[in-house]
């Protein structure tokens, strides 16, 4: 097992260097930072020329690579162009509501999926399971975009129970993890449901049920708990992409995570701030998978992570 | 047996959520009444009878304070890093420059009091005194001295502002509250340039002993305002500077800015009263700010103008004859009305009518297809001829409005073929190599309210924004324009330079931009800015 971290851990070394080749080059080809940092007053070229040269970015492409490299190796992720601040400052500063919002929309996928899952399985073919899938139709059709307005006027204009946007307080979380965790929900409910389904067509599962244990006992202690495998994976995958940010969310909603961040800086060309954001979260989600990886031997004392023939 | 079963599992379940939701549902009104008492019993009231709600202005309990939404996040409040119109809607509370510029765009004292030239390319500044900044240090000829060597020296070189102060060479102190700037040449434009952005005067002690880091986060300026909680892409909080040196001012001893970059978020936020002012009202949602019973739209004409840019090198549009076929070919009154809502100005040169240097005597192109067709024909181009027109693919507005123009060119006996780019693309690399088609969306800010920043850059040979363009009698009259700091011998100048401009036509001259803002009816003196750049000393709230 220990072994077995390790060896990820190196990939994620080689993972990590492949990234950072491919964003450190493909933001470079669409564009400068200079121009646009003139928003207010177009610049001379004298002036571009100038503030190209003081943010170092005359230099070869080679070069400029070089000193990243060498920054990053003791972890130091460069300074933002826009901000002036350490780029690990900014991603600091965002982790906390991206976190939040990921956990908020987490939780509200599985309390709605979890039990439209499992009366869809339990009830195939009936008209249960019939408003069931069209659920998690609805849910996986629904644009984000549309939903998260949708919300806005509903709760925040028409009822006013929550605010519409901002990063204030428990009420703030309610909107946008609602709009998120639809979105999950619908695939959730799908895989929950068709987990479920295979699972009750096993033989354990008859005998469970001709060995007197009551129907329900049988459903969530031997059919569901081994249903949350794929439904474990899948979680643990969406939080870990979760915690890039869910741009379009943040965006509605005016959340101050790292999806927005991300994006202003594309929008901006602040390279530092689009490099470091896209490696540090890249590590996240190799450790998200591993933990998820880990987490089966958890769930299922016969899978043993690390792969001997067993 | 199961069927029973699973039924009882269908109702614990079906039982589990409706608690949850009833418990959630009393969490929000304890919540509610908890955190705003006079609010509660309103709640109520809309909640039962919503149209009555609508009606009443939703914003109680908020006596002296003022929210404003806004759509975007500077990242940086030091005054020589950013040169954002995010920057300037709140900053200018903060920081103040020598001089200022009112609500109307006329120049008037600021922190200095007076200012002559001394001599040839000495400009003298008096300075006021007994002002302070918000940190208690004093504001004086040091700190102005401090101000211009930092914008000036390595630290102003790493950002935008210090090339727009070129023109000084020097700050030298003659005492407490005079000062001498030693100018390396003449810039007609410099008064109104030290109004704003880079020019702001700083706290010398504050930035030495704090670092810059700290007050990229923490400004410190002479502002009616000072800033005591910002909170990257959520926040700006603003107290009442109680030691202004304008008399009286301000009314409001809070002011509260939340950066919601979505308009239709802000818009929420406005219609329910948790904003007071929505900046950056769109278009389509005009007519909701307009019927409400409690917001009004404020709208101002702002220095920013929309063209198509011509690429002269680019066949037939080297030929003048086509170029201006082209601005009889379009008819902008109509894409005015039906694209923009009637909210825009058509232009008769690149800058509006608030630029210095705008030619009032000059006739923006009428539409005459007649006539374009006449000149495409002189000049000989085929029918069916294809031009390309770039847009970027960020702007919905511009994108219909390119699509009016292609129906227009296709009128003339033309087809335009559209091609959207990322924005920062088509500036940075399609444009300055000339590879953006026959056309392509030329937006410009104009901050400086002169036409002599515009025009050099846009007409000069070998600006970074002029790939193509060059007219002899054009360099000319810019360099005339520029070698004099008489306004009346530079609007004489510039009334022939723009006769030019018509005339050669290097655009599709399309519309001036206007600022429309969304504003709470109980908040009273306020006024939309021309410029981005909210005035909040005279504004009070019922």
């Amino acid at each position: 097992m220990i072994q077995y971290i390790i060896r990820r851990l190196i990939h994620t070394v080689f993972v990590v260097l492949a990234i950072s080749l491919i964003v450190f080059f493909s933001i470079r080809l669409t564009g400068d930072p200079v121009a646009i940092m003139f928003q207010a007053g177009e610049p001379t070229k004298e002036a571009i020329e100038e503030v190209r040269e003081n943010l170092g970015l005359n230099e070869p492409l080679i070069v400029q690579y070089g000193i990243f490299m060498k920054q990053l190796i003791t972890f130091d992720l460069g300074e933002s162009f826009r901000s002036g601040l350490p780029v690990s400052t900014m991603i600091a500063e965002r982790m906390g509501p991206t976190v939040l919002l990921a956990l908020g929309g987490i939780l509200v996928a599985i309390l709605i999926a979890f039990p439209v899952g499992i009366l869809s399985a339990v009830k195939r073919g009936t008209a249960v399971d019939f408003f069931g899938r069209i659920f998690s139709l609805l849910g996986i059709s629904f644009p984000n975009f549309w939903l998260g307005i949708m919300l806005i006027i509903v709760f925040a204009v028409q009822l006013q129970w929550f605010p519409a946007s901002g990063y204030d307080g428990w009420k703030s979380l309610v909107l946008p993890s609602i709009a998120l965790g639809m979105i999950l929900s619908g695939i959730l409910a799908r895989l929950v449901r068709s987990s479920m389904l295979e699972i009750l067509n096993q033989q354990y599962i008859s005998t469970a049920k001709s060995k007197g244990i009551k129907d329900w006992v049988v459903i969530i202690r031997h059919a569901f708990r081994n249903a949350l495998i794929p439904t474990t994976t899948f979680l643990g995958i969406q939080f870990g992409s979760l915690l890039g940010g869910t741009v379009i969310i943040e965006q509605v909603f005016s959340w101050p995570g790292v999806g927005r961040m991300i994006i202003d800086a594309i929008n901006q060309r602040d390279y530092p701030v689009i490099q470091g954001g896209v490696i540090v979260l890249a590590m996240l989600m190799i450790l998200v998978n591993l933990i998820v990886d880990l987490s089966y031997s958890f769930l299922d004392p016969r899978i043993k992570v690390g792969g001997s023939d067993k | 047996m199961l069927k029973k079963h699973l039924w009882k599992f269908v109702l614990l379940a079906l039982t589990a959520m409706l608690l949850l939701a009833a418990c959630s549902g009393g969490n929000d009104e304890g919540e509610g009444t908890g955190n705003n008492t006079d609010n509660s019993g309103e709640n109520t009231g809309d909640n039962q009878n919503q149209d009555k709600g609508k009606s009443e202005n939703p914003v109680e309990g908020r006596d002296g304070e003022l929210v404003i939404g806004v759509p975007g996040d500077p990242q940086n409040w030091d005054p020589i890093d950013t040169f954002l119109l995010d920057w300037s809607t709140i900053a200018t509370s903060v920081f103040e420059g020598l001089v200022d510029r009112n609500l109307d765009l006329e120049i008037q004292p600021g922190l200095a009091t007076e200012w002559e030239y001394v001599e040839e390319n000495v400009l003298q500044f008096k300075l006021r005194e007994g002002v302070t900044f918000h940190n208690g240090e004093p504001f004086n000829a040091d700190a102005v001295k401090f101000t211009f060597d930092r914008l000036l020296g390595e630290e102003g070189a790493k950002g935008p502002q210090q090339a727009n102060y070129t023109a000084i060479d020097h700050v030298e102190v003659v005492d407490d509250y005079t000062v001498n700037f030693h100018l390396k040449y003449k810039d007609p434009v410099l008064i109104t340039k030290l109004a704003g952005y880079g020019a702001v005067i700083v706290p010398p002690n504050y930035i030495q002993e704090n670092g810059d880091e700290h007050f990229n986060n923490n400004p410190v300026g002479t502002g009616p305002f000072k800033m005591t909680k910002y909170e990257r892409d959520n926040v700006v909080v603003l107290e009442k500077n109680e030691n202004y040196w304008k008399e009286g001012l301000p009314k409001l001893d809070k002011v509260t800015f939340k950066i919601i970059p979505e308009a239709s978020t802000r818009l929420a936020e406005l219609q329910t009263g948790k904003i007071d002012i929505m900046k950056r009202v769109e278009r389509s949602q005009t007519q909701a700010v307009e019927d409400s019973s409690f917001l009004s739209l404020s709208v101002a004409g702002t220095p920013t103008v929309y063209a198509l840019r011509f690429d002269t090198d680019e066949k037939p549009l080297d030929n003048p004859k086509v170029r201006q076929a082209l601005n009889y070919a379009v008819d902008k009154e109509a894409i005015i009305e039906e694209i923009l809502g009637g909210y825009g100005n058509p232009i008769s040169t690149f800058q509006s009518e608030l630029s210095f240097g705008n030619n009032p005597n000059l006739e923006p192109y009428p539409y005459d297809p007649e006539k374009a067709k006449e000149l495409l024909a002189e000049a000989g181009v085929e029918e069916g001829t294809i031009l390309d027109i770039y847009t970027p693919g960020n702007d919905a507005t511009f994108k219909e409005v390119v699509q009016a123009v292609a129906f227009y060119l296709e009128q003339v006996g033309l087809q335009a073929n559209i091609q959207t780019v990322d924005a920062n693309t088509l500036t940075s690399e399609l444009m300055p190599n000339g590879d953006a088609g026959h056309m392509y969306r030329m937006g410009w800010g104009g901050w400086t309210l002169d036409f002599d920043n515009t025009a050099y850059l846009l007409y000069h040979e070998g600006e970074f924004w002029n790939p193509d363009f060059y007219d002899e009698k054009v360099e000319e009259l810019l360099a005339a324009e520029r070698a004099t700091v008489d306004q009346a011998e530079r609007e004489e100048i510039f009334m022939e330079l723009t006769e030019r401009l018509y005339e050669l036509a290097p655009q599709l001259y399309l519309y001036q931009d206007m600022a429309m803002f969304g504003v709470n009816d109980r908040v009273k003196n306020f006024q939309t800015p021309h410029d981005d750049r909210i005035r909040l000393e005279n504004v009070e709230v019922e």
